[in-house]
């Protein structure tokens, strides 16, 4: 293997399958990728290096053995380290946990390492996933690899960074108020919410029960495909999970998007307070869209404030009930801005919960109402590029909402790719949105506009310049 | 109202009771005024809802489904 960026999913399951890739030479690739950029991104709170050796190990001696399990055999994954691992510590990057070493795979885990997939090491995230960057934990927080000074977006942190640099070319993340999309939109690269239900949650550290969902980040739109048809299914053991027919992904990346009828909120821009450099981009990107035949129609979301109403009130409100009992009798060991934002769940009174609940039905059939016109939906996931990590607003209460968690509180699957690049150099991203259990519709369209653009080959300069 | 909420120190000190939660003296004023930016943006969770308008609890797996 050369230095380069690990290849996608889909190449790299290609040149498995011709014998033209070794499974140990590409988990060999990860792990000194992950030793020589590691140090300058923090996207790793533990490489597995020598069980990722023997997993390469073992795979490649069961391809070789004509025992292939499918286009993810023998390729290295990483886990935001929220997730289950047995036998590997899950801090979820906190002192809480700094000893809690997990003694099943989550649901999401065994069914990546049942696809012969090599776990490389597990990933920073934002404590809990929630809170924000932060100075004063037992792991520094990971660096954007397109400008190391800036932030890499959250909570799913060092899965953006992992895998822009091209160390692994799938990292796990968990999306509750927007933690896979924004990482994804920061890092440029693609981050898929499923929808609600879709992917298990079991053995996943929660924040949030009626909004957490797990999810894929990957380089490109047929990664999340080929990732998503290892992840989704039913779960019985997860209460949250539905059980409804998984289709197949990668099949419907082929039917182009000519015809589809895609539902361009541009207003919403205007309520999420969007820059002029990523709604610039957006409309660009709405135009791609209807040269390759789709039919570009306006469409108004309700208000923003009242998606923010919903998803505060009930994401602080179930967290605080998880962290209750530690956020009163050992707070100390919070950073500082996870404790913070963790105990406003707590001044929340039951009436606001359930009348959050009561809007978030309104809020969700109202969007179901556009899919009645439309079959997806195109909006702002961040209002501009990366903000400077040091200047990221570390306050007890964001002063800006953000814009992804709309589709936490409707429960629609949404996935933020890249749609082009601010005059700083950083990505700028949109987000496709389609109907409950369709990301179907949503794949075929990322993926159809990802063929129309050149930045999918452009990777950050640190990623280009490694080892 | 009684006069303690007339005070929104007053009435952030008794939400900060009722949570069981403790905020040093150095960050109380942080904290107080997240708790009242939030309670502003939840003021739209007050406007009147119908009878029927029941809980999400959880999104409806049917709805939306093509």
């Amino acid at each position: 293997m050369s230095s380069a960026p690990l290849p996608t999913l889909a190449e790299a399951g290609r040149r498995i399958a011709a014998g033209d890739l070794s499974p140990v030479a590409l988990t060999e690739a990860a792990l000194a990728r992950a030793a020589a950029l590691n140090p300058k991104l923090d996207a790793f709170i533990e490489i597995t290096a020598d069980r990722a050796r023997a997993a390469a190990k073992r795979a490649e001696r069961e391809i070789a053995g004509g025992r292939r399990l499918g286009p993810l055999h023998g390729i290295p994954y990483g886990l935001k380290d929220i997730y289950d691992a047995a036998g590997l510590r899950t801090t979820a990057h906190s002192r809480l946990l700094l000893d809690n070493v997990a003694a099943a795979d989550a649901e999401t885990t065994a069914r990546l390492e049942a696809a012969g997939m090599i776990l490389v090491g597990k990933l920073a995230t934002h404590e809990f996933a929630t809170g924000g960057p932060a100075f004063d934990l037992p792991f520094p927080p990971a660096r954007n690899p397109w400008n190391t000074a800036h932030f890499t977006g959250g909570s799913s942190s060092g899965s953006g960074a992992a895998v822009a640099a091209g160390i692994v070319s799938l990292a796990m993340g968990s999306d509750t108020g927007g933690s896979i999309r924004l990482p994804a939109a920061y890092c440029g690269t693609v981050g898929l919410k499923p929808t609600y239900g879709r992917v298990s949650r079991r053995g996943v550290a929660p924040l949030c029960y009626s909004l957490d969902t797990t999810g894929p980040l990957t380089w490109t739109v047929e990664d999340a495909a080929l990732a998503l048809q290892a992840l989704a299914g039913h779960d019985s053991l997860d209460p949250g999970s539905a059980d409804v027919p998984v289709p197949d992904y990668r099949a419907a990346l082929r039917d182009g998007i000519k015809g589809l009828r895609v539902g361009y909120a541009s207003r919403f821009n205007q309520d999420g307070e969007v820059g002029p450099e990523q709604t610039a981009a957006l409309d660009q990107t709405a135009q791609a869209l209807a040269k390759l035949g789709a039919e570009v129609i306006e469409i108004a979301l309700p208000s923003n404030t009242q998606f923010q109403a919903c998803a505060r009130a009930i994401s602080h409100s179930e967290s605080f009930a998880i962290h209750a009992q530690d956020l009163r009798t050992r707070p100390e060991l919070y950073a500082r801005v996870t404790r913070e934002r963790l105990m406003l769940g707590g001044f929340l009174t039951a009436t606001q919960y359930v009348q959050a609940q009561r809007l978030r039905r309104i809020l969700t059939r109202k969007v179901d109402a556009l899919f009645e016109t439309v079959d997806v939906l195109l909006t702002a996931v961040i209002p501009g590029p990366a903000p400077v990590l040091e200047e990221t607003d570390d306050g007890p209460w964001r002063r800006q909402q953000p814009l992804a968690s709309v589709f936490n509180v409707t429960g629609h699957p949404a996935m933020a790719q890249p749609c082009g690049f601010a005059a700083n150099g950083l990505p700028l991203s949109a987000q496709f949105v389609g109907r409950a259990f369709d990301e179907a519709t949503v794949l075929r369209v990322g993926h159809a506009y990802e063929q129309t653009v050149v930045w999918v080959n452009k990777r950050p300069a640190l990623a280009r310049q490694s080892q | 109202m009684p006069p303690m909420l007339d005070d929104p120190n007053g009435e952030f000190a008794a939400v900060v009771r009722r949570a069981g939660v403790t905020i040093p003296d150095d960050r109380w004023e942080a904290m107080r005024e997240a708790y009242h930016s939030m309670q502003a943006l939840l003021k739209v969770l007050d406007d009147p809802l119908a009878y029927e308008d029941e809980p999400a609890v959880l999104p409806r797996y049917d709805l939306g489904v093509k």
